[in-house]
């Protein structure tokens, strides 16, 4: 789970922070895409060496780093599923710095953007509030899952049970625990949440107003039109012949 | 019988930047009742979480009979230190509250013929064998903490920390979870409770270990540290209630006549009510 610690976000003062999440969330889709459509080796590590330069610039590196503990779990089953399903190691690193290019670029956007400016960002977008305010809720409360998950299965421990002892079916088993009380607390704080909402008159007037409207500034258009440049480098790479 | 000994602990969670506890040296020993008590946040849970091995110290050590907490799994250390966490539906997982009980027992390897003949017994002392076969979702906030302590009891541990044992519980409640803590401090067992309910604690433990921002401020008689005046401020606490009025009354060893106190009280605000 130390992965998460990625894409929780951070206040800090930095250029990157202060951008408007609509920004943000155009540059980070152009490079998670650039990641997808490119397997040359080259342009994935310049990639990321990019995305380093953003981290940098958003003063979080170390929690980009902090989450590199938990990807090596799924490079671990990316070289794994190649090696078994007739892939080359050459494949799994490649797929790997694909999974670190498309976390590093989601990792930026959520380490500097708050969930209420993602949320206002997808409500000036046009999103239904009710689908804006559940991403939101998603994002907030990935932090207090984590703080629950940890408190049972302390609780769980204390009770003399030994995840890392037995086979793979025992495991699983062990795991029931530990997510049945998780998945109780989740449901039932989802309806404490829902009652809370209805007594506060969500949803009561369908015009909504806001109290910190977002507004494109000078170092936003700035990084669009560096979005901009990055599509139009990467079809002439394709053009060129780089896979 | 088990003994905790905490030398110099210092505990630093991942990435944070501050100690939660600094310089802690204590030692708990054979049939002491003992009460962790402190403003929120003062350390208490994290105390209690390094004393049975849920965390590890960052300096110092924690041994349980000589032997460093590092060097014992939580599950060995649970076998003789059992610990009730302070929200008992972080525990259930099973359909029956028999099944809950079972648990642990299974856990730590015992037979089934010990493990029906346990459940039986446990859920009779801890007046919970009416709800054996109920979801243990469905029982009220105190029967909850009762079977929390019940499944936890069941494998006899020498030692039980309980974390928070009356948040959330009305009076009724909480005297059905004192005569249960009570009864195991009359059987000889090592309680301790963690709280920041000072009149509970009174009724219950001799010695209190004060926490203040992470260090012990007090450790002693639990009278003799809640009558010190600027040492209760200094950890937000209050004095406690039995303590209030043995001083007024002039009559002392009160806390032996609790329940009967109680009652009276009970009777006079209904009287002064009506």
């Amino acid at each position: 789970m130390s992965f998460l610690r990625a894409f929780k976000y951070r206040r800090k003062e930095t250029v990157a922070h202060r951008l408007d999440p609509r920004s943000k969330f155009l540059l980070s889709i152009i490079l998670m895409a650039i990641s997808v459509v490119f397997t040359d080796i080259r342009v994935l590590l310049l990639l990321i060496a990019g995305q380093l330069i953003l981290l940098f610039l958003a003063k979080s590196l170390r929690e980009w780093a902090s989450s590199l503990r938990g990807l090596i779990f799924f490079f671990i089953i990316i070289f794994v599923t190649q090696l078994l399903f007739g892939g080359t190691f050459f494949t799994g690193v490649v797929l790997s710095l694909r999974l670190l290019a498309l976390s590093s670029s989601m990792s930026w956007f959520f380490l500097s953007s708050t969930p209420e400016d993602i949320g206002r960002a997808m409500s000036v977008a046009g999103f239904p509030i009710e689908l804006t305010f559940s991403f939101i809720m998603a994002i907030r409360f990935i932090p207090v899952i984590y703080d629950e998950f940890q408190s049972i299965y302390d609780t769980q421990r204390s009770r003399g049970l030994e995840l890392e002892k037995g086979g793979f079916r025992s495991k699983i088993r062990n795991l029931m625990p530990i997510l049945i009380p998780l998945l109780v607390g989740t449901i039932r704080r989802t309806y404490e949440i829902a009652d809370a909402m209805e007594v506060r008159a969500f949803g009561a007037s369908p015009k909504r107003t806001t109290y910190k409207p977002l507004r494109l500034r000078g170092g936003d258009y700035l990084v669009c039109t560096a979005s901009i440049i990055l599509v139009a480098a990467a079809a002439y790479l394709k053009l060129l012949g780089v896979e | 019988m088990v003994e905790i000994a905490v030398e110099n602990l210092y505990f630093r969670y991942p990435e944070a930047l501050n100690y939660a506890l600094r310089n802690i040296s204590l030692r708990i020993g054979e049939g002491e009742s003992v009460a962790i008590l402190g403003e929120n946040g003062a350390g208490k849970t994290t105390l209690a979480k390094n004393l049975n091995g849920l965390l590890k110290p960052t300096e110092g050590s924690v041994k349980i009979d000589g032997v460093d907490t590092r060097n014992l799994s939580v599950a060995k250390i649970a076998r003789k230190i059992g610990f009730v966490n302070h929200n008992p539906e972080h525990q259930f997982f099973a359909e029956k509250v028999e099944d809950e009980v079972k648990f642990g027992l299974r856990n730590f390897g015992f037979s089934e013929e010990e493990v029906e003949k346990t459940v039986q017994e446990v859920l009779s002392v801890f007046g919970l064998d009416e709800y054996r076969y109920k979801n243990p979702f469905q029982l009220s906030g105190g029967e909850k903490k009762r079977l929390a302590i019940a499944s936890i009891m069941a494998w006899r541990p020498e030692a039980l920390i309980v974390d928070e044992p009356t948040i959330g519980m009305d009076y009724a409640q909480k005297l059905n979870i004192r005569k249960v803590l009570r009864s195991l401090v009359s059987e000889g067992r090592c309680v301790i409770v963690i709280t920041h309910d000072v009149d509970f604690a009174a009724s219950i433990c001799r010695r209190a270990i004060i926490l203040s921002r992470g260090e012990v401020i007090g450790d002693g008689g639990l009278r003799e540290l809640l009558s010190d005046e600027e040492l209760v401020e200094k950890a937000s606490l209050r004095k406690p209630f039995l303590l209030e009025l043995e001083e007024e009354t002039g009559i002392t060893g009160l806390e032996e006549d609790f329940d009967f106190i109680s009652s009276i009280l009970a009777e006079a605000f209904k009287k002064c009510r009506s």
